[in-house]
């Protein structure tokens, strides 16, 4: 199996190899991708119309925004049929283990002092991600990650339970349905008022802005929906995996 | 010229060291002196490499460019945190999984269960 | 892009990708996978889809990893395979 399995990899390995001949050069302007009349209003007129540097984050969040939409619901679906899966009460074995590594976790003062240091900047970091996605690398998905990642470190670094008490798993849940509420509810406000959905233009009469602006301010609040619901999943992914569901004890 | 000769001296000092750092790594004998190895050089080379690069960075001074320095040396200040601390973590983890003596004859690190 | 970066950066990738399938500890191929995912990282920036690469740095290297060892803490730590 293991052998047919190899010589299926290699003869598709070598067949997108030979495909790989008729690509047009890296970053070649003549190329069909960047000759379509999409790409090339993608690439003039981004800035003009939504007023925001970065072209990727205008493109996910406000060209493409409801593709985003849908990949936001399903980061949602995915924690919550996890937690699904997963979610059971205590048993025995759970509790003995508990007992057995209380000893292990107490010991490790450098760890848990450091870790204290470090989770409100990166925190802030994560924060910083999240606004400054129309001008730098980044955006609500990574922010999100990286917000999601620093209460792992906590429930790593301490105790499960210690990143619990920050964040219960009734509000990681609450957040991120939170999370696509925000996202969808301004695609609605825009349907409201009399736009297409999530054409956040319509919305420089609520913002007191000129339209082009409203757009990036629209952007900026998707940002952070998609982030509430990145985070809380994250996190909650995190604690029924590694806890078997039962919310005590884990890594 | 003063600038590019420190970012050089910088760059050498730190490559070099990471190169110990693998040595180390690849030939040391147990766990624990693999791991003092990897963390002291490892560490030390990261932060070396980096005030190279804002270094680097001084050769037209602008607001921008100093914005790139503050953020580099945020990235040190990280890594000097971060280093020493995972060092010790590991440490840690290995001497409370098997309480025995660090030296050993075998190759170490094949059953932590 | 400079291709020769590309070409170390690749073969890395290569290597780490054969040997995440071939390591029956289940531990051992999360940690090479994670380098894989780095080096992944490092081919996005390289080719300047930054906010890519700030993507795979995050889920790829930093949270799938956190996963995937939460998950093997939990069940077995070797491979059948």
């Amino acid at each position: 199996m293991k052998t047919l399995g190899a010589i299926a990899v290699i003869i598709t390995g070598a067949l997108l190899l030979y495909a790989s001949e008729d690509f047009p050069a890296w970053g070649d302007p003549h190329s069909p991708a960047s000759q379509y009349r999409v790409s090339q209003h993608y690439i003039l007129k981004t800035f003009e119309e939504t007023s925001v540097p970065n072209m990727v984050t205008a493109i996910l969040a406000d060209y493409r925004g409801y593709d985003t939409l849908f990949e936001t619901v399903v980061i949602f679906t995915a924690g919550i049929a996890i937690i699904a899966i997963l979610r059971g009460p205590i048993d025995k074995r759970v509790r003995l283990r508990l007992a057995s590594e209380k000893k292990l976790r107490e010991s490790n003062l450098i760890l848990a002092q450091t870790c204290r240091l470090l989770v409100p900047i990166i925190q802030l970091f994560a924060l910083y991600v999240i606004a400054h996605g129309h001008h730098s690398p980044g955006g609500g998905f990574q922010g999100g990650v990286i917000f999601g990642g620093s209460l792992i470190l906590l429930a790593i670094s301490f105790q499960l339970q210690t990143a619990l008490d920050r964040v219960s798993e009734k509000k990681a849940i609450l957040l991120a349905g939170v999370g696509v509420l925000i996202y969808s509810g301004i695609g609605l406000v825009c349907l409201l008022l009399g736009g297409n959905f999530l054409d956040y233009s319509i919305l420089h009469n609520l913002l007191q802005v000129d339209p082009i602006t409203a757009r990036s301010h629209g952007i900026l609040g998707v940002e952070i929906g998609v982030a509430f619901t990145v985070a809380s999943i994250m996190f909650a992914i995190y604690a029924n995996l590694s806890s078997r569901g039962r919310m005590k004890g884990g890594l | 010229m003063i600038l590019n000769i420190a970012c050089l001296a910088l760059l050498t000092i730190g490559v070099v060291i990471f190169f110990g750092a693998v040595i180390g790594v690849l030939r040391f004998p147990d766990f624990y002196s693999r791991m003092h190895a990897a963390g002291i050089s490892d560490t030390m080379s990261t932060i070396s490499l980096l005030t190279a690069f804002a270094l680097f960075q001084l050769h037209d001074l602008s607001w921008p460019n100093l914005l790139v320095v503050g953020k580099i040396f945020f990235i040190v200040a990280f890594i000097s945190l971060t280093g020493p601390t995972s060092t010790h973590a590991l440490m840690h983890a290995g001497y409370q999984r098997r309480n025995r003596p660090p030296v050993r004859k075998q190759e170490p690190d094949e059953d932590m269960t | 892009m400079i291709w020769q970066f590309d070409i170390i950066i690749l073969g890395f990738l290569l290597i780490a990708a054969i040997l995440a399938l071939r390591e029956t500890d289940l531990l051992s191929a999360t940690m090479i996978f994670g380098v894989y995912s780095f080096l992944m990282c490092l081919l996005w920036a390289e080719m300047a889809a930054v906010d890519v690469a700030f993507t795979e740095a995050a889920v790829g290297a930093g949270a799938s990893t956190v996963f995937l060892i939460s998950t093997i803490y939990n069940t077995k730590r070797k491979s059948s395979d």
